[in-house]
This record gives structure tokens, C-alpha cells and sequence, in this order.
């Protein structure tokens, strides 16, 4: 699990171009829309792509989306949940 | 009193319910609707989302796709009508990208492939048609594109000056936009529902709407409706998702209404943006709580029938609204089977007769461009709106990017002898803002905004500036490109929101407005080698929009692309050093008696037109009084376009005797469509200091003495600017 936030910390900073920020930045629980990386829906949707392409784990409507996008602790337990074997 | 009424005499339209009025009528009527799985191009998707495609087949000939919609519109509109057209103005939001992504496709980068590449050869296509030598514009803000055209089109016959005006929108299905709209998860797999309670989402559509619109003082035996005035607005809040509270859409509404110097309670009939996305249909629904209360007249969207067509949409819309006018109808909104109660609206769940004087349309669009326009019937008895006249607009402020670097830079390097050929590295663009804040932006905003923060802290006013108007010949196109890339290069699986969301050519002046909230007009203009004078023209035409004590921005700007610039231009093929960047000018609308100007004095096509250069003198004033006014003349020719451009050139001075000196510009600034933005930039800055540098000149110094420079653009177009003390 540790090793899946630390790589999806590098690849969320990669994703949404976020120079100057680096991993240790970004806190596991803390609000990922909206806070202080400023993250907004079209940076969620590239997460989206992001997730599919790397995971081959899909989030199609907004209401999931909501929930899997919460903090990078959920994106992660939603990676685990749907593809265990590209999550470890 | 003198005064004019602008009325509507013709129409033509094809959308995926019916081709031509008969059956776009009957189809309304029927509640027919036209939304069936995309079979145009082939898609990695096992099962096609639900689009609105025209299944008639038709000869595109040798022209996109867009071109021959716009073709069949404008036939129709014009069938029975022999007499000139004196401008066409048309709304258009992807060009010819369906051919363009064919060949990207198969790796095919011949440039003549890309010839009909451009938005604004669209309207330049239907003009050559019609033999119009008058000035075409192409207005590009997104789904609002066809809406805003038409208030540009009306504001242009409000003049005076121009009599007969082809105004519409077109734009065909495209990879682009049925994957784009999809990555934001935009698409409702059921079909629009606009309103409806389970709305989920829209359709992507194509189709194309034209409409002859005639200035008279009197209701012609023809009119089908009166165009009694549009309003514009723009969000100022997110480059995709509308303004929770509707505060765009509303400022737009009522612009409208007050341009049409009527009541809100004097309408009849709505026809609504609506495209059946939660959030669109939720803003709109709010802007009109806000301003109808519990006194709404019925509203309709026809999306769920015929699809959201973009830049056509608007223009399609006013079509329909006409025809609610001339008709008595109101068409269903198609698609709702149970209105959203948390909406409030008064929906028309059926086709209903009924009289129908008075009628709303409603278009907003990405970079939160908001439009609406009134359509009334033509009754006997109405005012006329004054003549207005077309005004100088006051330079407060200006800035330049060049190959050379920013203004100053730039003033130096062209006060040693040298031009200002070649590129800025993106990161040397977008120098003065935090990383953060561009993060997401790829080179053409970063250059727009950059431009406009220059010109703003230059002009010293601390208001920011209300309204904006860019030219942008060609739009993002390292966002187009990245987009399709990505996109072949995972065979059509995965689409970038973000690149969609930038390759929208009225994206960088979203950006602008964002960043100064900037809610008033907020119009991108992409005609070629002349987007910046179009851009200009359309601030001058719509000075009466804005508040007299508010700054606006006309900004010009390209970016060059490794791969595609030169592919889809020609001018920037001919050149062996690739150059880019583009112009911002702080202006104020208000008459001032001081200070220096700006003034947009001349726009024909030259195609078919063999008097363009004295028709320009003409415009111009008599011999003495060009030598007179003008200390410089500089002439943009482009490359393309050069040995027709320094004929045309050789006339001017022939023609006109003007004997100060003449600069060649593009030999400066280096070829890139917007290049006149920068000439324009260092004519001001050569006004104010009063000389024009030894190296244009020619011998010495040459002291301008109260005298002003005139820019000229040659090619297709001929086209004067003003830059007056």
C-alpha cells in the first residue's frame, strides 16, 4: 500500500504538470479537490485516464468519481479493490 | 428620424433532423428526432455513443466537411437573392478538422491537404461563393460561436454601412469533439435529456444555419422576423463548467433585452441553451429563476432533437426561433420526459400553436461565453435604432512578443537594425507567472496572458479590463495536436480533457477573463492573416456593448507549432526561421478628444474585387490628406500571398502618391498569422515617441511631427488600421 501512494504521489505531480511540488507534499487524507494543490474537475478527469491507462480501473460517473477522488488514501484503496494484481 | 431596423429576409439549415426549412418544420412538429449512434468514422468503441449526424449523403467535393453543411445553408438562404452581399459573418468552432485528423491519421502531412485547415476558411469559402467583397469575419467562442456572429452581424448593419449580411454557424461531426466531450464525461449514452430530472449529459451534433439578415427603415415584404438586439457576457469563472448561479447567462439575458429595448415580460417564447449536461442546464435554470421569477413564459431546448452542433447550435437556434415567430409554434423539448422539479421551469413538454411575437435564444459556451439574442416580429410599428457610429477606440496600454522577446526587447533589437524573427521558449513566455497558475496552460495562453498582463500594467490604469477580443489565426494548436496524438497513438482510447478543453480556439481569452474577471463581450475572431483586424473591427462595432469608462483588450496572437504550423500555413512554410508571438492593446471605448488612437478603417475581401485599392484610398481620404495624416505606412504581406501583395502594395502608393516611408513588416517580425498585432503594438510605441527608427525609415530618424501610421494588410484581404496622435 505505502509503495502504491508513493507511486501515485509521483504520478499525480507527473499528470496534472505540478512543478515545483514534489511527493512529500502531498498528504495522504487530506481533501484532493479543491485543496491546496488546487486540483479542479478537468485535473480529476485526467486522473480518470490516468487510472485506466496504469490501472485499467474505470470510473465513469461523477458520483463514483466523487468518492475515488476524495484523497489520495481512497484513489488508492479503489486501485486495491478493482485491479489487486497491478496494486502491489 | 434616421434609423434603422435589421430584419431577417431568408434562411437556410441542415441539422440531423431535417435539411432545409420544409423539413426542420415539419420535423418540429412531429417531434422527430435525430440522434443515432456516430457511424461517420470508425471508433475503437464497441458501441458508438448516440450523436446527431446528418444521414444524407451529399458531395463535399474537395472541401471539408464543414464547408459544403455551410455550402447547403447558405443556398437555401440565399436562393432568389441576386443582389451583393456586403460582409459575411459566421460562427465556427473546428473548421476543417475532420479531413485534418483523416490525414493525421495516416500520417499524411502534405500542406496542400490542409488547405481548408482554418476556421476561418469556412466563411471565407461561402463568401468566394457568393462573390462578397466585403469583410468576412469568423467569430469562434465555442458553442455560443453562431449566436455571437449574429450580434456581430447586426452590429455591423447598424452602421449603416452595410446593407446585406450572410450571419450563421457550422460545424461537422469530428474526432475532437465526440472524444473531447466525452473525457470531460459529458455524453449522455441515452441521448440529451435536456431538463429532465435524469439528465445526464449531451449530444454532440453537426449541422450548419444561415440567415440574410438586411438593414431597412421600413418592415420589407419579406421579413421573416426582426433581430431586436443580442447581448454577450462572459463568465470569468472556469474554462468548461459554467457558473453555478448562472451570473453569466443572466448578464448576457438581460444585455440582450435591454439592446432590444424591450421588457422581460415581453417575451413569448425561450428557446434554451440546454444541452442536458447536469451543470449547463442547472446554470441556465438559475439565471432565468433569477431574472423571471415566477413570471416565465414557455422555454424549450430542441438539443434532445437536434443535438448540440457547436458552433452552429446558436445560429440553428435562431432559425428555429424565427421560424416560432412566422410560424406560431413552440417546438417540445424533446428528450425531457419529467422536467427536473429542482429547476423550476415552464418547459414545453409538447408542440404547441400559439402566437408567438417575441422570442429569447439562449448560447453559452466553453471559456464561459454566454450570448443571447431577441427576435420579435416585424410589426409595422416599431423604433428605430439610431445609426451608431463606428469609434476610435483611446490606446492606454500595449505590449508585444516577438522572436526577440517583450516589448522592450523587442524596440531595442528593431532600434539596432535587426528583426525580431524566431521563438521564445514556452518557459520565457510565461516567465512572470508561479508555475501553478499555468500549469495546465500550453503555449498560445501562456502568450495571451502574458500579452494581456504587459498591456494592462503598461496602460497604469489599476481597473482591470471588462471585455476582451483576441485574433488568433490558428488557436492551440499544441493542445489540437497532443490531443490527436494521444488519441491515435492509444488507438482511440484515451482522450486528454484538458488538451479538448485548451484546443478550443477561444480558450486563451478565457483565460484572460478569468484572471481580470473580465464579464463583458468576450470574442475570439480566427480569419487567417486577419484575425487581428477582426478582432479589432468587432471591438469597435460593439464599443456601444461596453461601458464607457471600462478598458478592454484586443490582443493578437499565434503560436508556432513544430509539425503544424507549417503544414496548415503557408506563409510560415516560405519562411526558413519559424517565428511567433503577437500583440495586446489596453483601450478605452469612450470618445476622447486626446490622446492616442486606434481605428479600424478598412476590411475587403480582395478576391474578385479589382477596385479593393481604391475602393481602401477612397476610404482613406484624398492624396494630400494621406501624405498628411500618415508618417508610415506598414505593409503586412504574407508570404503566401507576396507577389499579389506587393502588386497590391506597388497600387496603393501609385494610386494614393504617399511618399513617407513604407516598412515591409513580416520582414521584421517573421510569418505568423497575427503578425499585424505586433506591427500594430510598434506603431503605437513609434507614434509616442514620436519618430519612426533610422532602419524603417530609410536615411535618418524620420520625425513623425503629429502625423499617425497606417497598417495595411494585403493578400485576400486588404485591410487599414489607423494608429493616430
Amino acid at each position: 500500500m505505502e509503495q502504491l501512494l508513493n507511486e501515485l504521489k509521483v504520478k499525480i505531480i507527473e499528470t496534472l504538470n505540478l512543478e515545483g511540488v514534489t511527493p512529500d507534499d502531498i498528504d495522504e487524507d487530506s481533501q484532493l479537490v479543491g485543496g491546496e494543490l488546487e486540483i479542479d474537475s478537468i485535473d480529476v478527469l485526467e486522473l480518470v485516464l490516468m487510472m485506466e491507462k496504469d490501472y485499467s480501473v474505470i470510473v465513469n460517473n461523477k458520483e463514483l468519481g466523487a468518492k475515488v477522488f476524495s484523497s489520495l488514501r481512497t484513489m488508492a484503496d479503489y486501485i486495491c479493490e478493482k485491479s489487486p494484481e497491478k496494486s502491489n | 428620424m434616421t434609423g434603422v431596423r435589421i430584419f431577417i429576409v431568408s434562411m437556410g439549415i441542415i441539422s440531423p433532423v431535417g435539411h432545409g426549412l420544409l423539413q426542420t418544420k415539419d420535423a418540429i412538429k412531429e417531434g422527430r428526432k435525430g440522434i443515432t449512434p456516430l457511424s461517420l468514422f470508425p471508433t475503437a468503441q464497441s458501441k458508438p455513443l448516440p450523436v446527431g449526424e446528418i444521414r444524407e449523403s451529399f458531395e463535399t467535393g474537395n472541401v471539408p466537411r464543414t464547408h459544403s453543411l455551410a455550402l447547403i445553408a447558405a443556398k437555401e438562404a440565399m436562393k432568389g437573392f441576386n443582389d451583393a452581399l456586403d460582409a459575411v459573418v459566421m460562427g465556427v468552432s473546428t473548421g476543417g478538422i475532420l479531413t485534418t485528423e483523416e490525414h493525421m491519421k495516416k500520417g499524411d502531412l502534405e500542406p496542400e491537404l490542409f488547405r481548408f485547415h482554418s476556421t476561418g476558411s469556412v466563411a471565407e469559402y461561402i463568401a468566394g461563393e457568393y462573390k462578397c467583397t466585403g469583410p468576412v469575419i469568423t467569430v469562434s467562442t465555442a458553442c455560443s460561436s453562431g449566436t455571437v456572429a449574429i450580434k456581430v452581424a447586426l452590429e455591423m448593419l447598424r452602421t449603416g454601412k452595410v446593407k446585406r449580411v450572410l450571419a450563421g454557424g457550422a460545424d461537422s461531426l469530428c474526432r475532437l469533439t465526440y472524444y473531447g466531450f466525452n473525457s470531460l464525461q459529458l455524453i449522455d449514452p441515452e441521448g440529451a435529456r435536456p431538463f429532465d430530472r435524469n439528465r445526464n449529459g449531451m449530444s454532440v451534433s453537426e449541422g450548419a444555419a444561415m440567415l440574410l439578415l438586411v438593414s431597412d427603415e421600413d418592415v420589407p415584404d419579406n421579413a421573416v422576423a426582426e433581430v431586436l438586439g443580442a447581448g454577450l457576457s462572459c463568465d470569468a469563472y472556469h474554462s468548461s463548467t459554467p457558473h453555478p448561479e448562472g451570473r453569466g447567462g443572466a448578464g448576457a439575458i438581460l444585455a440582450a433585452v435591454n439592446d432590444s429595448d424591450i421588457s422581460l415580460s415581453d417575451i413569448d417564447y425561450i428557446n434554451l441553451h440546454g444541452t442536458g449536461t447536469f451543470h449547463n442546464d442547472l446554470s441556465e435554470a438559475k439565471a432565468l429563476n433569477s431574472l423571471f421569477g415566477d413570471k416565465k413564459p414557455l422555454m424549450s431546448s430542441v438539443k434532445g432533437a437536434f443535438g448540440h452542433s457547436l458552433a452552429a447550435a446558436g445560429a440553428i437556434e435562431s432559425v428555429v426561433s424565427a421560424m416560432s415567430i412566422s410560424e406560431n409554434m413552440i417546438p417540445a423539448n424533446i428528450g425531457c420526459d419529467e422536467p427536473d422539479p429542482e429547476l423550476n421551469l415552464n418547459i414545453a413538454m409538447n408542440y404547441l400553436e400559439t402566437g408567438v411575437k417575441t422570442v429569447l435564444s439562449n448560447s453559452f459556451g466553453f471559456g464561459g461565453n454566454n450570448a443571447a439574442i431577441v427576435l420579435g416580429k416585424p410589426e409595422k410599428e416599431r423604433s428605430k435604432a439610431k445609426l451608431k457610429k463606428v469609434s476610435y477606440l483611446s490606446i492606454v496600454g500595449s505590449s508585444c512578443i516577438t522572436g526577440a522577446g517583450d516589448t522592450d526587447q523587442t524596440m531595442d533589437e528593431i532600434l539596432h537594425g535587426k528583426d525580431c524573427k524566431g521563438l521564445l521558449s514556452t518557459k520565457e513566455i510565461s516567465q512572470n507567472f508561479p508555475p501553478n497558475a499555468v500549469r495546465r496552460l500550453k503555449r498560445l495562453p501562456r502568450m495571451v496572458l502574458s500579452l494581456a498582463v504587459a498591456a494592462h500594467e503598461n496602460s497604469g490604469v489599476s481597473d482591470p479590463p471588462s471585455s476582451i477580443f483576441l485574433g488568433t489565426g490558428w488557436g492551440g494548436l499544441s493542445e489540437t495536436y497532443d490531443f490527436l496524438v494521444n488519441l491515435y497513438e492509444s488507438n482511440e482510447q484515451f482522450a486528454s480533457p484538458t488538451n479538448f478543453v485548451g484546443s478550443v480556439h477561444n480558450a486563451p481569452a478565457g483565460q484572460v477573463a478569468i484572471r481580470f474577471k473580465a464579464t463583458g463581450p468576450n470574442i475570439t475572431t480566427t480569419g487567417g492573416d486577419y484575425s487581428f483586424e477582426q478582432a479589432l473591427m468587432t471591438a469597435s462595432l460593439l464599443s456601444d456593448d461596453i461601458d464607457a469608462d471600462d478598458t478592454i483588450f484586443v490582443i493578437g496572437a499565434d503560436e508556432s507549432h513544430e509539425i503544424l504550423s507549417h503544414i496548415f500555413d503557408r506563409s510560415v512554410l516560405l519562411d526558413q526561421t519559424r517565428s511567433d508571438g503577437g500583440g495586446a492593446l489596453c483601450l478605452k471605448t469612450g470618445e476622447t478628444s486626446s490622446g492616442l488612437k486606434i481605428y479600424p478603417a478598412f476590411f475587403e475581401s480582395a478576391d474578385n474585387n479589382r477596385k479593393v485599392m481604391s475602393s481602401l484610398i477612397e476610404n482613406l481620404g484624398e492624396t494630400e490628406k494621406i501624405n498628411e495624416k500618415y508618417g508610415l505606412v506598414f505593409a503586412g504581406i504574407p508570404a503566401a500571398h507576396r507577389k499579389a501583395g506587393e502588386k497590391q502594395l506597388d497600387e496603393f502608393l501609385s494610386l494614393s502618391g504617399f511618399l513617407n516611408p513604407v516598412n515591409d513588416y513580416r520582414k521584421l517580425t517573421g510569418e505568423f498569422a497575427s503578425a499585424s498585432a505586433v506591427a500594430a503594438v510598434l506603431a503605437v510605441r513609434f507614434v509616442q515617441n514620436g519618430k519612426i527608427p533610422v532602419q524603417l525609415s530609410g536615411s535618418e530618424d524620420y520625425h513623425l511631427n503629429g502625423k499617425g501610421i497606417l497598417i495595411i494588410g494585403l493578400g485576400k484581404s486588404v485591410t487599414a488600421i489607423e494608429v493616430i496622435p
